[in-house]
């Protein structure tokens, strides 16, 4: 080696050194960004949930400090459900996870993070709002999107998220699914069914809040699967006249759960705080902040209160038809799946 | 000698002038003045109201510490790598010289999850200082080391070819004279590369402020703590605040407006540097 | 001070650049190493500076070992074959780069460094030349510059690397007889290396001929009269 040489391996060294010193420097500033409240929760959420829970936030802040003197900031994450879980998994912080469906959260519990038995924990199967799936349409409905059937007629065009990542794109397949075999028809009409909704599918969205924003902002498709709060908050937004939205006969009493991550309140000694947070949501004023964004109280009070805002649509569950959402996902959109089929033969 | 005669006829020059000039507006000039008429459709105020708006801010704050760590951490790589791989011969300095590149082929996409799977906590090493309590993914570690990843190759680029073509004799002479290391990096190397540096960190900052794959996987988007400018601007966008969402986007193209000048200023400078 | 270099080999991978070389350059002496190119001369140079270690073989200054000191601690100016002057700096700073850089405790004051550097600069002809950059200057104007910048350090010895190889036929005659005229007057020990046997034997008072890493034999000693001695006296031809 020259004399060169050996100084490029000393200096090489002093490198490393300042390297390491940056990173311990970054390390300790990250922590240190603003102003620490009293406590802080992070409440990892699916995508439409945004309006909700700013309200629910602000509220429960409010409340909770009027009565125990304990300011809270909930710091909100919002993406698809899917893959929020899948963030949680890896490492994402959350003190409660407040998702699109029950699996989701199984998948958690399954990994250790969240205790079993879990959706016993709270009301009506830690569900504190229920929704359901709706087509939203262009003005004056012009292809005549009416019901499920209509979907899979060659020639629409439907958005929808992917249901690999996005919790709500399950619900609208499950949903589709389930209304063919409430309408009478058979397991393999079913998926002919589902089939053709899926050849129709424009854009696939990673998340239900992107396929809003493709179908009202780009314009795109004929129709979108969405949620029924989704929808309201679309037509809202946009203004009247620029989308419609069509409630189908049946759909699928869609349930997305929440529940407190107990490896992570365990570890950060929020759980008080977490399951006050929780539980504010089946409080009268919880529920009716879920009414105002349309979704479905659950609390039959709250739920008669509100009644007269929500059309009546024959609702079945997944349980009802597809025997949980475990048996549901390892079906239909597990790897090797009946959702992979319609891609693969695409 | 003289330059050639154009042989096409005035019109047909006219014409392709005008499609060049069509072009760049429609593709550039229109979305740019569209980000600013967006962002200042309910006025100064209300543009100003947006970017003070708290969430705003702390994106804003993140995004700016993550920049003066990235370029900073890349600048010094850059040179150590320019010095080394441009000055020496040495085994593996091929290999080296290919994995410079490597973030530039990389998917930011993949970029992201090579940190979600290193760091994760779902991995030994994650797992490991999660029991330490040191976040690293969904927290403001993970999105610098993103951005060090994908922001890797700026300075270095620049820097390799520049320091191989000028070779090693000046340094040579400056040992000869009897100068130390420091001092010979310090006043014949640095000054030599000078300009090619600032170019390199230019590009380095630009990208760095306006990264949004790779920061995305690695982010865990939650407001106020871990979502960078780019990111809060999806979020906004999402939202429906379109206001708030343009206007935090008009911070962002600014930026790159100035990298753009910084970067022909620069250019330049940098071209006097080749031996 | 003395040169000696005793059975130095070098070789770069596979190849051999030195295979066994031995020199001598007496106190004040001017040789010529003589030798086509990739003879390995050059690298011959790089060892005796200090910015090369041989494989095998020893440098002596002056009698003392000098093999493992840095090329920083030996005091030798070195005259790059394309002059290696810093580009970024004015001609004056060229100069004063050697005293400037030296520890703090032998730094000379300000007023020392510039009359220094005027000294030297009038010495190669080029004292209304500071205020330019290299790029600014023809070749033989760098060539001096280079060779001030070299002996500001006031080196023990003066290593020059084909040090009219990139100058145009008229200016490199000149040259020569100009420097042949300065180690008159400072008589500094001075080895410079060509490939061009007429430069070398008007030049340097002893020529060393390289071949294929070998030093083969030593020339006669330059004549008195300093006229070229007759071709047939050397087996060596020029490329």
């Amino acid at each position: 080696m020259t004399l060169h040489g050996r100084r490029l391996f000393r200096s090489a060294g002093a490198f490393a050194a300042v390297v390491a010193l940056l990173f311990s420097l970054h390390s300790s500033s990250g922590h240190a960004a603003g102003v620490p409240p009293d406590v802080e929760i992070l409440n990892a959420s699916y995508d439409p949930t945004r309006e909700l829970y700013r309200d629910v936030n602000a509220a429960f802040t409010k409340g909770y400090r009027e009565r125990t003197g304990t300011s809270v900031t909930i710091r909100m994450s919002h993406g698809g459900s899917g893959k929020q879980a899948r963030a949680v998994l890896d490492g994402l912080q959350a003190d409660v996870v407040t998702l699109a469906l029950a699996y989701d959260i199984d998948v958690l519990a399954d990994r250790g993070l969240v205790k079993p038995g879990w959706q016993t924990r709270l009301p009506h199967n830690s569900t504190p709002y229920t929704s359901t799936i709706v087509f939203l349409v262009r003005p004056g409905n012009p292809k005549k999107i009416l019901d499920w059937t209509d979907l899979a007629r060659p020639g629409i065009s439907v958005v929808t998220p992917n249901p690999k990542t996005s919790g709500g794109a399950r619900w609208n397949y499950l949903a589709a699914w389930g209304a063919a075999l409430k309408a009478g028809k058979k397991e393999a009409e079913a998926r002919e069914l589902v089939a053709g909704l899926f050849r129709n599918v424009a854009v696939l969205d990673t998340g239900a809040r992107g396929s809003t924003t493709t179908f009202v902002q780009r314009g795109l498709g004929d129709v979108l699967l969405a949620w029924e709060n989704e929808a309201h908050l679309a037509l809202a937004e946009t203004g009247k006249g620029r989308v419609e939205i069509v409630v189908p006969k049946t759909s699928i009493l869609a349930e997305p759960p929440v529940s407190i991550v107990d490896a992570v309140v365990d570890r950060r000694g929020t759980r008080a705080v977490a399951e006050a947070y929780l539980r504010f949501l089946y409080s009268p004023e919880g529920q009716q902040l879920a009414a105002k964004h349309h979704y479905r109280p659950r609390v039959p009070e709250a739920a008669a209160k509100a009644g007269r805002a929500f059309p009546a649509v024959a609702t079945f569950t997944v349980d009802d038809l597809f025997g949980g959402w475990r048996a549901a996902q390892k079906k239909h959109f597990d790897d090797g799946g009946i959702f992979d089929s319609f891609f693969v033969n695409r | 000698m003289s330059a050639p005669r154009p042989r096409e006829p005035l019109a047909v020059r006219l014409l392709l002038i005008g499609l060049a000039f069509a072009a760049i507006a429609l593709f550039l000039v229109i979305p740019l003045a569209a980000v600013f008429v967006e962002a200042f459709r309910h006025g100064a105020g209300a543009w100003l109201a947006a970017v003070s708006e708290p969430d705003a801010r702390h994106a804003l704050k993140l995004t700016l510490l993550v920049a003066a760590i990235a370029v900073p951490v890349n600048a010094a790589f850059g040179l150590a790598a320019g010095w080394a791989l441009g000055k020496f011969r040495f085994p593996g300095r091929n290999l080296v010289l290919t994995l410079i590149d490597l973030p530039f082929a990389v998917s930011p996409i993949v970029a992201g999850l090579v940190f979600v799977l290193a760091f994760g906590r779902s991995s030994l090493l994650g797992g490991w200082l999660a029991g330490h309590g040191i976040e690293v993914v969904f927290a403001v570690p993970g999105i610098v080391l993103a951005t060090v990843f994908v922001t890797f190759p700026f300075v270095a680029r620049e820097l390799v070819p520049l320091m191989q073509s000028q070779g090693t004799d000046e340094e040579e002479a400056a040992r000869v004279l009897g100068a130390g290391f420091f001092t010979t990096f310090l006043r014949v190397t640095l000054p030599n590369v000078k300009w090619a540096l600032l170019y390199g960190i230019v590009l380095c900052t630009a990208r760095a402020v306006g990264e949004f794959g790779a920061v995305s996987v690695v982010s865990g988007h939650i407001r106020g703590a871990t979502n960078t400018l780019p990111l809060h601007v999806e979020a906004l966008y999402n939202e429906y605040a379109f206001q708030g969402a343009f206007a935090a986007a008009s911070l962002l193209t600014l930026v790159a407006l100035a990298a753009m000048l910084a970067k022909a200023f620069l250019s330049r400078h940098a071209g006097e540097e080749a031996p | 001070m003395s040169i000696e270099v005793r059975s130095v080999s070098k070789s770069f991978g596979s190849f051999l650049a030195l295979d066994d070389v031995s020199l001598q350059v007496g106190d004040g002496e001017f040789v010529a190493l003589l030798g086509p190119s990739g003879s390995g001369k050059t690298s011959l140079l790089r060892i005796i500076a200090g910015l090369e270690e041989p494989d095998r073989g020893t440098v002596h200054f002056h009698g003392e070992d000098a093999t493992r000191r840095d090329a920083r601690e030996r005091r030798v100016g070195f005259v790059f074959q394309h002059y290696a002057l810093f580009r970024r700096m004015s001609v004056f700073e060229n100069v004063a780069f050697g005293l400037r850089v030296k520890p703090r405790a032998e730094r000379p004051p300000e007023t020392d460094v510039k009359r220094r550097v005027t000294e030297l600069l009038k010495l190669v002809q080029l004292d209304w030349l500071g205020d330019r950059l290299p790029s600014e200057l023809s070749g033989g104007q760098r060539q001096r510059v280079a060779l001030a910048r070299a002996l500001a350090v006031e080196p023990k010895v003066l290593l020059l690397d084909e040090p009219f190889g990139s100058l145009d036929a008229r200016v490199r005659q000149e040259l020569r007889r100009w420097l042949r005229r300065l180690h008159d007057e400072i008589h500094l020990t001075s080895l410079f290396v060509t490939h061009d046997q007429e430069e070398a034997l008007e030049v340097a008072d002893r020529v060393v001929l390289l071949d294929r890493g070998r030093s083969s034999r030593t020339a006669p000693p330059r004549s008195s009269s300093r006229s070229p001695p007759p071709r047939s006296s050397s087996t060596f031809s020029a490329r």
